[in-house]
C-alpha cells in the first residue's frame, strides 16, 4: 500500500493530498479504485484533472506483462550456470547451481554444509574469477580453511590471494541484521563488494535455521513471516542481479525413519532411508511450489 | 522490492500505529522527519526517531574479505590442552573465537579437560600462550578448587623447566599458583534461568573484563534436563543462548565451551550413546569433541568441525591434569611396533 504524498505526480499538490485524505482517501490504491465523478465534486477538482492523476499513478506503479519470448530470450541470455567443484554433486543439480535461482542445502549436524559452501566459494573465486558473498551466522567460516582448500587447488600464492579477496563475509547473528544486509545489497545492487573489480555472482548464506529457529514453534507467528521474508529478498536479489544463492539449513539428522526439516517451505521426505548421515539437496523454484530433487548422498561427497 | 515494516525490530504497539495509518513499508517512512512521523501517526517523539533510525539507508553490516579474516585468524593463537596429540588434530589447540562443545558418558574427564583449559589459557605469552582470563560458569557444582590448584601447580612446574631467557624468567615470577587462581571466575549457576540470564550478561562482563579470553560451562546439559517439560521451549531457549554465545565468541575473539552429557537412544534392538539435549542442538556449536571410552582408553574424537579432520586420539588424566598417554606407555607402545615389524620381515 503506498501512501497519497504531495508532488508524487505533476498535479497532485499538497492542498489536494489533503482534500483527499478528508474524503478517506490515503493511499494510492484506494485513489485508483475510486469513483472520480463522485470525489472530483467533494474535492472541487476538475475531474479531467484527477482522471490525469490516475493514469500517471497506474503508470508509475503498475507491473507490465512480458512476452513469453521476450522472458525466455531474457533468460537464455542471462543465466549462467556455476560448477560447484565437485563433479559428482554438478551432476546432482544439472551442471550446477544456476544463476537467478536459490538452492537449499539442509543436513543434520556434522553432514558437510558447510564445508560444500566453503567449496563452492573456494571454486568460484578462485576458477572462475568471480565474487563471493559468504553470510555467515554461526561463527563457523574459517578462513585458515579456505586458504587450505585453495592450496590443494593452486599453487599460486597470488592466484590464492586473489581468490580470497573475491570472498566477502559478513558475519551476522540474528534475522533482523540479515534482513538489513539484504536489504542494502539490494538497494546498491552488490556494489559496495564489487570493489575489487569482479562482480558478485553468488551469495551463500551458512546457515539460515541458526538465526530463523530460535523464533519458530511459538504462538506468534513472527517467525515464520521473517523467514517468508528471508526468502522473498533472498528471491528479489537473485533474480534482479543474475546471482545464484546458496543457502545452508540445519535439521535433524535421519536415523532411518522420515526426515524432517523444520522448515516450512519444504515438504517433509517421504520414505524410509538409510542410517548412515545424509547430504540432502533440494532445490527451491519458487516460493509456492517445491521441486525436490532429493537424492541421498553418503556424506563423501 | 519494498521492505515492511514488520520485519523491523520494534514493538508491536509501535507497528500498529504505524499500520493503522497506512505506514506499510519503509518507503513510506523514509522522507519524513520524527516529529512529522509523530504527529501524523501518535507515536512518542523518541519512538519516532528510533523507527527512523532503523530505516536510515546508512546503516548496512560490514563485509570483510577472506584475506583479511585469514590476517585476523593468524593473529589469534589457540588454547593448548596440554595432549600433545589433540593439540596437533585442533592445528595447535583449541581455537579462539569458536563455540566447542564436550560430550562424554560421566567420568569420561569432561570437567578435567575444562580446569586444564582454564589454566592453560592463562599461560604466559612469552611461553606461547595467551596471558589472559577464564570465566568458569559451573552448574553441576564439580569445579573443585583443589583439583585445580594441582592442576595449576604442574603448568607452572612445567613452565619453569622451560625457562630460557630473561623475558621468560620475568614472566615465572608472577605466573604462580596464586596468580592463576585470581585469574579465574567462577560463577555457580542453580537452575536454567539462572544459566540464561548468566549468558545474556555476559557481554556486559566482557566488557568489564577484557582479559577474559575463555568462557567454560560446565555443563551446559544439567539445568535444562532437569524438570523441563516443554521440549520445543528448551530446543528454543536452548538454540537461543548457544547463537548469543557464538555471536559472543566470534565478535569478542572469546572462546566458549560448553559440556553436553549422554543419553541413549533406542533403535529396534540395540541402543546406543548420543549426546543429550536433542538432535536440533547438533548446530549449536562450531566443533564438537566427543570423549570416550574404546578398549578400557579414553580418546577424544573431533565430531563435528568446519575446519578439522575427524581424528580420534588417545589421552589420559593423571595427577598432573590432562595429558598424552603417558612417556612410559607409549615407548612400550613404539617397541611393540618394532617387534611387529621384526617379526614381519
Amino acid at each position: 500500500m503506498v501512501v497519497l504524498r504531495a508532488h508524487m505526480c505533476p498535479g497532485l499538490e499538497l492542498q489536494l493530498v489533503r482534500d483527499l485524505r478528508e474524503a478517506d482517501i490515503s493511499t494510492v490504491e484506494e485513489l485508483v479504485s475510486a469513483d472520480l465523478e463522485a470525489l472530483a465534486q467533494k474535492c472541487s477538482v476538475s475531474y479531467k484533472a484527477l482522471l490525469a492523476i490516475r493514469r500517471v499513478l497506474l503508470a508509475q506503479h503498475t507491473a507490465f506483462p512480458v512476452s513469453g519470448a521476450d522472458l525466455y530470450e531474457d533468460l537464455l541470455s542471462s543465466t549462467a550456470i556455476l560448477s560447484t567443484g565437485h563433479p559428482r554433486l554438478d551432476e546432482l543439480l544439472d551442471s550446477g547451481l544456476y544463476t537467478g535461482e536459490l538452492t537449499e542445502l539442509s543436513g543434520g549436524p556434522g553432514t558437510g554444509k558447510t564445508q560444500v559452501c566453503f567449496g563452492v566459494a573456494v571454486h568460484i573465486a578462485l576458477h572462475l574469477k568471480q565474487g563471493v558473498i559468504f553470510i555467515d551466522t554461526t561463527g563457523g567460516i574459517t578462513a585458515t580453511r579456505l586458504h587450505q582448500m585453495l592450496q590443494t587447488e593452486s599453487s599460486s600464492l597470488e592466484e590464492q590471494i586473489a581468490a580470497l579477496q573475491r570472498i566477502h563475509v559478513f558475519q551476522l547473528f540474528d534475522v533482523f541484521s540479515l534482513l538489513d544486509c539484504l536489504c542494502s545489497l539490494r538497494r546498491s545492487g552488490l556494489q559496495p563488494v564489487a570493489v575489487g573489480g569482479a562482480c558478485v555472482r553468488a551469495v551463500i548464506i551458512d546457515s539460515v535455521s541458526a538465526v530463523i529457529s530460535p523464533l519458530l514453534g511459538t504462538r506468534h507467528t513472527e517467525g515464520m513471516s521473517l523467514m517468508m521474508q528471508v526468502a522473498a529478498l533472498l528471491k528479489a536479489l537473485v533474480k534482479d542481479f543474475s546471482v545464484a544463492a546458496l543457502c545452508g539449513w540445519g535439521c535433524a539428522p535421519c536415523s532411518g525413519g522420515v526426515l524432517e526439516p523444520p522448515s516450512p517451505h519444504t515438504a517433509a521426505a517421504g520414505g524410509a532411508r538409510p542410517e548412515h548421515t545424509q547430504l540432502q539437496l533440494l532445490k527451491v523454484c519458487n516460493a509456492h511450489q517445491v521441486l525436490q530433487t532429493a537424492l541421498s548422498h553418503e556424506s563423501g561427497v | 522490492m519494498q521492505r515492511p515494516v514488520w520485519s523491523l525490530p520494534l514493538s508491536s504497539a509501535v507497528i500498529s500505529k504505524l499500520n493503522r495509518r497506512g505506514y506499510q513499508c519503509t518507503a513510506d517512512i523514509e522522507h519524513l522527519t520524527a516529529g512529522q512521523l509523530s504527529t501524523e501517526t501518535g507515536v512518542k517523539e523518541e519512538e519516532a526517531s528510533e523507527v527512523l533510525d532503523l530505516v536510515d539507508h546508512q546503516r548496512y553490516p560490514v563485509s570483510i574479505t577472506a584475506l583479511e579474516l585469514l590476517q585476523r585468524e593468524a593473529e589469534l593463537k589457540p588454547i593448548v590442552t596440554f595432549c600433545s596429540e589433540l593439540d596437533r588434530a585442533l592445528g595447535g589447540g583449541i581455537p579462539l573465537g569458536k563455540t566447542i562443545e564436550l560430550c562424554g558418558v560421566p567420568g569420561i574427564g569432561k570437567t578435567q579437560l575444562c580446569l586444564q583449559l582454564a589454566v592453560d589459557v592463562q599461560i604466559p605469552e612469552c611461553f606461547g600462550g595467551l596471558g589472559a582470563q577464564c570465566l568458569f560458569i559451573d552448574t553441576e557444582g564439580t569445579f573443585f578448587l583443589e583439583r585445580l590448584r594441582e592442576m595449576a601447580a604442574a603448568v607452572v612446574r612445567h613452565c619453569s623447566l622451560l625457562t630460557e631467557d630473561q623475558e621468560q624468567q620475568d614472566a615465572m615470577r608472577t605466573f604462580t599458583v596464586e596468580k592463576i587462581l585470581s585469574n579465574l571466575f567462577v560463577v555457580r549457576c542453580d537452575d536454567s534461568m539462572e544459566l540464561l540470564s548468566q549468558i545474556s550478561d555476559l557481554p556486559a562482563f566482557l566488557s568489564d573484563h577484557p582479559e577474559v579470553r575463555l568462557i567454560i560451562i560446565d555443563s551446559i546439559a544439567f539445568p535444562f534436563r532437569l524438570h523441563f517439560e516443554d521440549l520445543p521451549l528448551r530446543t528454543r531457549l536452548l538454540l537461543g543462548a548457544a547463537h548469543q554465545l557464538a555471536a559472543l565468541a566470534t565478535t569478542r575473539n572469546t572462546t566458549v565451551v560448553m559440556t553436553n552429557q549422554m543419553t541413549t537412544r533406542v533403535q529396534g534392538e540395540g541402543s546406543r550413546l548420543i549426546p543429550a539435549l536433542g538432535e536440533n542442538w547438533g548446530h549449536a556449536a562450531n566443533i564438537r569433541l566427543l570423549l570416550q571410552w574404546i578398549d578400557c582408553k579414553r580418546m577424544a574424537t573431533i565430531i563435528k568441525s568446519s575446519s578439522h579432520m575427524s581424528t580420534t586420539v588417545h589421552y589420559q588424566i593423571n595427577t598432573d591434569g590432562f595429558r598424552d598417554l603417558s612417556e612410559a606407555s607409549k615407548r612400550a607402545k613404539v617397541q611393540t611396533e618394532d617387534q611387529k615389524a621384526v617379526g614381519n620381515s
